[in-house]
């Protein structure tokens, strides 16, 4: 399965928060909205344009943190919730280093962005989120990872631009090109990792081997020890 | 093997084994959730289930007049089918798949609980916001009939009609001999005027037609022009007008170079300005008329486009200070070639400075000069070094992005809509407009690709056209309650060119409050209501007097308060349209619209109200044949002509059920044809720079320097700046009581006035103080009304000396639950008395941001 993800040039957006609208409109998040809760948004800033939204990582910290799973990284890109083994602990929204996932009280739900999952990317070639379709001034692609790591890297080398989200939290499938700082603009510092590998997600990958290596390890010992000792008694 | 101690060993260590082995096993798996196969996870599901897609037109948010389509399904929270959220139609050559925000906040408008769906007339006489107007309903076609009522009490000078030139409005208030006045002479009446002054001659061929805002020149060839000047283009309003962004966004792309002069450096100053300056507010025309200098003095205009398509060597009287016709009405010009005077069709050798020459003409000694020559000598001491000093732009970039902008002509263009400082935010603003038009002639960048785009091919008929008037209306009052006949300039394009021709907001409250001529007024709304006044609080003390006051309206805003009757208006996807691409004018092109759904309600349509009032005061103007038989009211055929003199169909419905209510003609655009076809002198028409009209009223015909009306004095030392979000309309509450919409402004503090961090610390200010704004008084001679509001510093306001407000919040009707925020900039700038408006104005605009303001901690 392919696995996908957007290209955002800051470059090219106004803040006009279409995007914003159009996410609330296609997944029908008024009510959370109102409430000041999206999955989307843009923040006018001084220094630029703050792009608020799910960064979709490679090792999603809220999905290593989730105690239900009910957050889980698809095959294809984006981290989806599941509203029905969810039980609203507001772990992820804790733990999200990007700080996005909301947790609207009132209706009980976490809003974070699903890069439109139910437009079914790989039987509908054409389709792509709702916010990328929208955005007035193309500032937005949408495509293949690797087409488009390649195409933010190149773009950022010709026009001298920063890149975020490539090895923030170790990779994300959210990438930012900007002209000044990403920091400064608004975005978050999260520590760049190597790409696949996070050293925050607790439970996960690496304490399990290591837990897995030293139970293995001491299994092993125990059973050659005492396998010692049978035939010393024999 | 002692099994007697519990769990033995070998099993523990196998346990143990089993554990660390299954742990590394659940590692690389520990995101998969075996729960949902590919597509049935619930974010995998649609959230709608579309059910049919219509094509509309974004007719009411600004005139980009995206097409697009209207994506009606069942919610499947609700189970309701309804209008869910847009589809771009890419073939659309204006939004080319696009639309804005502005235009989704209409989709949701239509079910906005607090939209009025029925007529309420007042039964309590005390009008004003703190009363019950004691509303009652009334059925809407009994609610016209008994206005109908009343009206004929009225003489014609007792009435005005405060709605723009739609067909309806127009013949409405021309069969009865009333005033009709507009608030879009605060958006683009100085853009209109000039334009028709300078450029489209009205009435011409195109440029008459409905449903889009006739005499404008809105559109620009933004994805191939190379070179643009804004001067203040880029407000934050442009920042979601996607019919625009999408091609400014491609000329971007390929490299267009854009120089920026604004004293507000908005989110489009940042990602397309190649050049920003915050130039001092009100003083761009010094910036233009140096460029116009350099440019001139510098002989770098297109020589060939002066000669074949404008007046720059036209003859102007000395004495007269006209210019000079022959007995046919030609232009004259001196030929250099046979040393006299010649028409200027044919003469590829006309002077272009020198003189004065002289001559005879029909027995009379004339001494002349040409245009270019006097606009030489006018800005004489326009020089970049003066310019520098008035505006604080550096004068070495002055002259610099001149010859630049020089150097990539013809492909070149300044672009201006509305509410720019070409717009009428200034005293000097239709000086302004008058030299950008200049600027554009000088490089011949109007009417071709890379430039300006003439619209052409295409045009949709008035009511005049195909329903001819059996006699000439009756006259306009002599003496308009909005003072319009104090400034023939304009009046006489509104009496005798255009009627369409925007009416004057700036003054009308005036003359409401100080005279007591008028006894009933008509808003028709949802814009043209209070909020789109300056000085609001003059008109609500003059409507207290009033003997009826009527809004047409989507919502019951502050407006309600004061009238007497509010009918219901549909939303405008409830409408049929029919369009033509005025923002991309490139090909002729048509688009159409069908209701989305049928209005709920007692909801009233403009085009009945105006017929019923119409044929019952007026008829012999509202039938086929002038008789007074009812069953001959005339009937609006402009779509199906229109449609059918371009062969995009047999008529509109054809258009709309099978031509996928879309038509357009790729000829490739002729450059420079349709200046000759619509231009002074066609049909070799050309671009007037000299305007003889601003001589006959005591100003020059060319630019000159000039500054604003106001100055900073004492504490009042902040210029205001007006602009407004890019996801509000006016004060549209489609997007103000949106609660969505809301939560934006909060979240990007356009809920406040900015100023910037320098002068915040100076008046010891922090972010979030509450503020009170307040007009200087000697500009505010009456009925002062403070703002308050909250502060929000930024570095955005790139001059110590401006305050930003935004346009359309504050709204007070308690009638809708999500509107009642923010505040109200009109409150700030002053309706303008005529007597002053003359001194400096022959247009008569309302010089909407010349004002300065003091700023306290509440």
């Amino acid at each position: 399965m392919k696995q996908y993800a957007i290209l955002l040039d800051s470059r090219f957006c106004t803040g006009c928060n279409t995007c914003f609208y159009k996410c609330v409109q296609e997944n029908r998040l008024h009510d959370v909205a109102a409430n000041g809760n999206t999955r989307t948004v843009v923040q006018i800033n001084d220094e630029g344009l703050y792009h608020q939204r799910c960064m979709h990582c490679l090792e999603p910290t809220c999905v290593a943190n989730c105690p239900k799973k009910a957050l889980t990284k698809s095959d294809y890109g984006p981290v989806l919730w599941d509203s029905n083994v969810c039980i609203r602990c507001g772990t992820c929204v804790l733990r999200c280093p990007f700080h996005v996932p909301m947790l609207d009280q009132d209706h009980n739900e976490i809003v974070k962005c699903s890069m439109c999952a139910h437009r079914n990317f790989d039987t509908n070639p054409d389709a792509k989120p709702a916010c990328v379709e929208v955005c007035p001034t193309s500032a937005m692609e949408f495509g293949e990872r690797e087409a488009i790591i390649a195409k933010a890297k190149k773009m950022a080398s010709d026009n001298k631009l920063n890149i975020y989200g490539l090895e923030e939290n170790g990779g994300t499938s959210m990438i930012i090109l900007s002209k000044p700082d990403p920091i400064a603009l608004g975005y978050p510092k999260v520590a760049k990792t190597n790409v696949g590998y996070s050293p925050i997600a607790i439970g996960g990958t690496a304490v399990g081997l290591t837990a897995a290596a030293v139970a293995a390890f001491a299994g092993l010992k125990k059973y050659s020890e005492r396998r010692n000792n049978i035939e010393k008694e024999q | 093997m002692d099994t007697s101690k519990g769990i033995s060993r070998r099993r523990l260590l196998k346990l143990t084994g089993m554990t660390g082995a299954l742990m590394a096993l659940d590692t690389p798996l520990r995101n998969f959730n075996v729960a949902y196969a590919f597509g049935e996870h619930p974010q995998e599901k649609a959230p709608y289930l579309v059910k049919k897609k219509i094509p509309q037109v974004c007719a009411r948010a600004c005139e980009c007049d995206c097409h697009y389509d209207v994506v009606v399904g069942v919610d499947k929270v609700t189970g309701l089918e309804r209008a869910l959220t847009l589809e771009g139609r890419p073939d659309d050559p204006v939004s080319r798949g696009k639309y804005c925000i502005k235009a989704l906040g209409f989709v949701d408008g239509m079910y906005n609980p607090d939209r009025l769906l029925v007529t309420l007339k007042r039964t309590n006489p005390q009008r004003g916001l703190d009363s019950d107007p004691g509303w009652i309903k009334v059925k809407s076609e009994d609610a016209v009939k008994e206005i109908i009522e009343k009206m004929k009490k009225y003489k014609p000078e007792e009435m005005l009609f405060a709605s723009p030139g739609d067909p309806y409005s127009n013949r409405l208030c021309q069969s009865l001999g009333v005033t009709r006045s507009d608030q879009r002479t605060e958006c683009f009446g100085t853009h209109y005027y000039l334009n028709s002054l300078m450029v489209t001659n009205p009435p011409n061929k195109y440029y008459s037609s409905t449903y889009t805002m006739t005499h404008s020149i809105w559109g620009y060839d933004y994805n191939e022009t190379k070179y643009m000047l804004w001067f203040g283009f880029d407000s934050f309003s442009k920042t979601a007008k996607a019919g625009i962004l999408n091609h400014i966004a491609e000329g971007k792309r390929k490299g267009t170079k854009i120089v920026f002069f604004n004293p507000l450096r908005t989110p489009i100053t940042d990602t397309m300005a190649d050049e920003y300056y915050p130039i001092k507010p009100g003083t761009d025309l010094a910036v233009a008329l140096a460029m116009v200098k350099t440019i001139v003095d510098g002989k770098l205009y297109q020589t060939d486009f002066l000669n074949k398509y404008s007046d720059a060597g036209a003859l102007i009287d000395n004495e007269t200070k006209l210019h000079v016709i022959d007995e046919k009405g030609t232009w004259l010009v001196w030929s250099t070639a046979e040393n006299k005077a010649v028409p200027i069709k044919g003469c590829n050798n006309m002077a272009f400075s020198g003189g004065p020459y002289t001559f005879d003409l029909n027995g009379k000694k004339v001494t002349a000069k040409p245009v270019l020559q006097l606009l030489q000598e006018n800005i004489e001491k326009c020089t970049p070094a003066w310019a520098e000093q008035v505006s604080e732009v550096p004068a070495k970039d002055i002259e610099r992005i001149a010859q630049e902008f020089a150097k990539f002509a013809p492909n070149v263009c300044i672009p201006n809509l509305k509410r720019d400082p070409a717009g009428p935010n200034y005293a000097n603003s239709w000086r302004l407009m008058q030299t950008i038009n200049i600027l554009h002639t000088l490089t011949g960048s109007f009417d071709r690709e890379g430039g300006v785009l003439f619209l052409h091919g295409v045009k949709i008929p008035w009511l005049d056209e195909f329903a001819p008037i059996p006699k000439p209306y009756p006259e306009q009052p002599a003496n308009p309650i909005d003072y319009r006949n104090e400034f023939p300039v304009t009046n006489n394009i509104y009496r005798k060119k255009d009627f369409c021709a925007p009416g004057h907001y700036g003054m009308v409250g005036h003359g409401l409050y100080h005279r007591d001529q008028v006894k009933m007024v008509f808003f028709k709304g949802p814009h043209r209501g209070l909020h789109a006044l300056i000085q609001p609080q003059m008109t609500e003390a003059a409507l207290l007097k009033m003997d009826l006051v009527v809004d047409w309206n989507l919502y019951p805003d502050d407006g309600a308060y004061w009238c007497d009757y509010v009918l219901p208006a549909p939303h405008q996807f409830e409408e049929a349209k029919l369009d033509i691409r005025q923002y991309y004018p490139k090909w002729a092109c048509l688009v159409g619209g069908n209701p989305v759904q049928k209005s709920p309600g007692d909801v009233i349509g403009w085009g009945k109200i105006a017929s019923m009032i119409g044929f019952a005061l007026a008829p012999e103007y509202w039938t086929t044949d002038g008789s007074k038989d009812a069953s001959k009211i005339i009937k609006d055929l402009s779509k199906d002509m229109a449609v059918a003199a371009v062969g995009a169909g047999t008529d509109d419905k054809d258009f709309m059920d099978n031509k996928n209510a879309f038509w357009i003609d790729k000829k490739p655009y002729e450059n420079y044809k349709t200046i000759q076809e619509i231009g002074y002198g066609r049909p070799d028409g050309r671009i007037r720079m000299y305007v003889d009209e601003f001589i006959e009223v005591g100003f020059n015909g060319l630019p000159e320097p000039a500054m604003r009306w106001s100055s900073p004095e004492g504490e009042y030392q902040f210029s205001l700046l007006v602009t407004r979000a890019g996801w509000h309309m006016h004060a549209d509450p489609n997007f103000i009581d949106n609660p969505v919409l809301n939560v934006l402004s909060a979240k990007n503090y356009t809920d406040c006035v900015w100023i910037s961090p320098a002068a915040g610390k100076k008046l010891g200010l922090s972010n979030g103080d509450e503020v009170v704004i307040e007009t200087n008084p000697k500009l505010m001679t009456e009925l002062p009304r403070p703002v308050k509001s909250k502060v929000y510093m930024t570095t955005r306001i790139s001059r110590d000396d401006c305050v930003l407000l935004f346009h359309g919040i504050g709204h007070r009707s308690k009638m809708l639950k999500h509107g009642v925020w923010g505040y109200r900039d009109g409150d700030l700038i002053p309706q303008k008395d005529p007597k002053i408006c003359k001194q400096h104005d022959p247009t008569g605009m309302g010089w909407v941001e010349d004002v300065y303001v003091r700023i306290k901690k509440a």
